[in-house]
């Protein structure tokens, strides 16, 4: 290998490592002035005060793992199951179309939008309102992502099963299922992260009475509590990269 | 499991359909005076008003040259990178290590653009031990400028891993490199064959997806809304405050925004997916 191909090697790792060890620091650091390079204080202040005082960090840990979790299930559920009707219709291209309308258009265009059926049913400032509200971003893109499963031979494969015998329940059960088992899991790992990344339309449905991680950072990059803020992009990315880091080692690679 | 194609579309109408349906038709109703707090009966002067006073055009202009560039530049980093350390990047190591960046969601990567390039930044700080600059105001200014520097720098930082990952699989599926040693034992040269044979066989196999992201980016709103400035805006943002106004008057002009916004959404998925088997996996 040569000189200069090590060289751009060393500033990619570089690249990808620096955001992640920079917001780990950051989160341990206090009295960090400008022009100064490295910080007055570094410890575990920051971690200890998060976790002792009002900030509700944790609460909006846990509030952000059960609305991504709830949305993945569903969006994920629904979304193989429901798929097979639209890619075994006649006009299968004209639905997937229009699957791509809610798909590509900004969440919190489309929270904006539908913010006052939201008010009306009592669901805005309510988790309820903003699982209802994600879903409706994640369960578009779960029936573009099955396409690919239901096709001529998934479709062969469930006949075999109905022709020797087998209900459609067993056919779902004990084949489909097993056989779209990867591809379940790369979707639900896909929805959780629409879920988990998802700020605008959360800030909106949940009127600021429903804060997950990403309302959070926000909230600290106005009030310019930078440690703080850190500490909540800590929690935002570490759960992804071990879920990157599972996906790609047990799914991913079995796959293809 | 028995099959109900009805039912099974009918729940896809509902959940995936409705929803837009409904929002598009709620906001048209807005923008026309139809519906809303202080509606006065149907009128067409909400739309006058926002083609007059240009911010729309400006502002969806601003946006489709921030997402242009955006994905401009993270396509030809990525390129560089996938094509230039291809065999390292099939190592076990490299291979893992390139997904990290797909774990950073936009509001981190804006939290991260403040600390790293603003002027008390990072970066800023670095500058100043080294004796680049001598004080705060020499650092260029990247956050919050006129140029939207930060926003596409942003949008790059998130953006470029997806298509280094999306290159070196196509790279492998579309067997580019047999093809390419064809093309070397015919008298190509290097220079012809990336020209020729890889860049036309990645750009064809990836084109839409690129579409996809400019889409995406052109929709995009937490990074401009916590790096770009008051004015221009990008859409979403726009969208968003003048929806959030006080003067309630001036909410339907919010309304005929958004719904322009979604009508260039709608007409741009049916020319990009129309006729074609749709995959989401190339």
């Amino acid at each position: 290998m040569s000189n200069i191909k090590r060289l751009a090697l060393f500033f990619l790792g570089l690249g990808i490592l620096f955001p992640f060890a920079y917001l780990a620091f950051l989160s341990f650091s206090g009295a960090w002035f400008f022009p100064e390079v490295l910080p007055g204080y570094f410890g575990l202040k920051n971690w200890k005060e998060i976790l002792s005082t009002e900030s509700d960090m944790g609460f909006s840990f846990f509030s952000s793992l059960g609305i991504s979790l709830l949305v993945a299930t569903l969006g994920t559920g629904t979304g193989f199951i429901w798929s097979k009707s639209i890619a075994y219709h006649a006009q299968k291209e004209s639905w997937l179309v229009l699957a791509y309308f809610p798909y590509m258009l900004s969440p919190v265009v489309l929270a904006a939008c539908l913010n006052f059926f939201f008010l009306k049913s009592g669901l805005s400032g309510t988790w309820q309102g903003v699982v209802l509200g994600q879903y409706l971003v994640a369960f578009p893109y779960s029936v573009i992502f099955f396409q690919a499963f239901w096709n001529h031979r998934t479709r062969q494969f469930e006949q075999l099963v109905l022709t020797l015998g087998g209900s459609s329940n067993q056919a779902f059960v004990q084949v489909l299922l097993p056989l779209a088992k990867g591809m379940i899991l790369v979707c639900f790992f896909q929805t959780f992260l629409i879920s988990w990344f998802e700020y605008g339309l959360t800030a909106l449905i949940g009127v600021g009475k429903v804060q997950t991680l990403t309302v959070k950072v926000f909230l600290y990059i106005k009030e310019a509590n930078f440690y703080y803020g850190a500490i909540a992009c800590c929690l935002l990315v570490w759960p992804p990269v071990i879920l990157l880091y599972l996906n790609k080692r047990f799914v991913y690679n079995r796959l293809v | 499991m028995k099959s109900k194609p009805t039912f099974g579309l009918l729940f896809f109408f509902l959940l995936g359909l409705l929803p837009f349906v409904a929002a598009l038709i709620y906001a048209l109703l807005y923008s026309l005076g139809i519906v809303g707090i202080l509606s006065e009966g149907a009128s067409i002067s909400y739309w006058r008003q926002v083609f007059q006073s240009g911010e729309l055009i400006g502002s969806f202009l601003y946006s489709a040259l921030l997402a242009g560039i955006g994905v401009a530049l993270s396509v030809s980093l990525a390129l560089l990178v996938s094509m230039g350390l291809r065999t390292s990047l099939q190592h076990r190591f490299w291979s893992l290590l390139i997904y990290f960046p797909l774990a950073i969601p936009g509001m981190v990567a804006s939290f991260l653009s403040i600390q790293l390039l603003s002027k008390a930044g990072f970066f800023s700080r670095i500058s100043m031990k080294m004796g680049w600059i001598d004080s705060l105001q020499q650092f260029p200014d990247w956050i919050n400028d006129s140029y939207g520097i930060g926003i596409i720098l942003t949008f790059v930082l998130i953006v470029s891993p997806f298509f280094v990952i999306l290159f070196s699989n196509v790279y492998q599926n579309e067997r580019v490199s047999e093809l390419s040693t064809l093309a070397y034992s015919l008298g190509a040269r290097s220079n012809q064959v990336f020209w020729k044979v890889t860049l036309p066989i990645l750009f064809s196999k990836t084109k839409r997806i690129m579409i996809l992201y400019f889409i995406f980016l052109l929709g995009s709103y937490e990074i401009p809304l916590v790096l770009g400035q008051e004015s221009p805006q990008m859409l979403s943002v726009l969208i968003i405050r003048e929806l959030k106004q006080f003067d309630l008057k001036l909410i339907p002009e919010g309304y005929v925004i958004a719904v322009a916004y979604t009508v260039v959404i709608a007409v741009s998925a049916l020319l990009v997916f129309r006729r074609r088997e749709v995959q989401v996996h190339e």
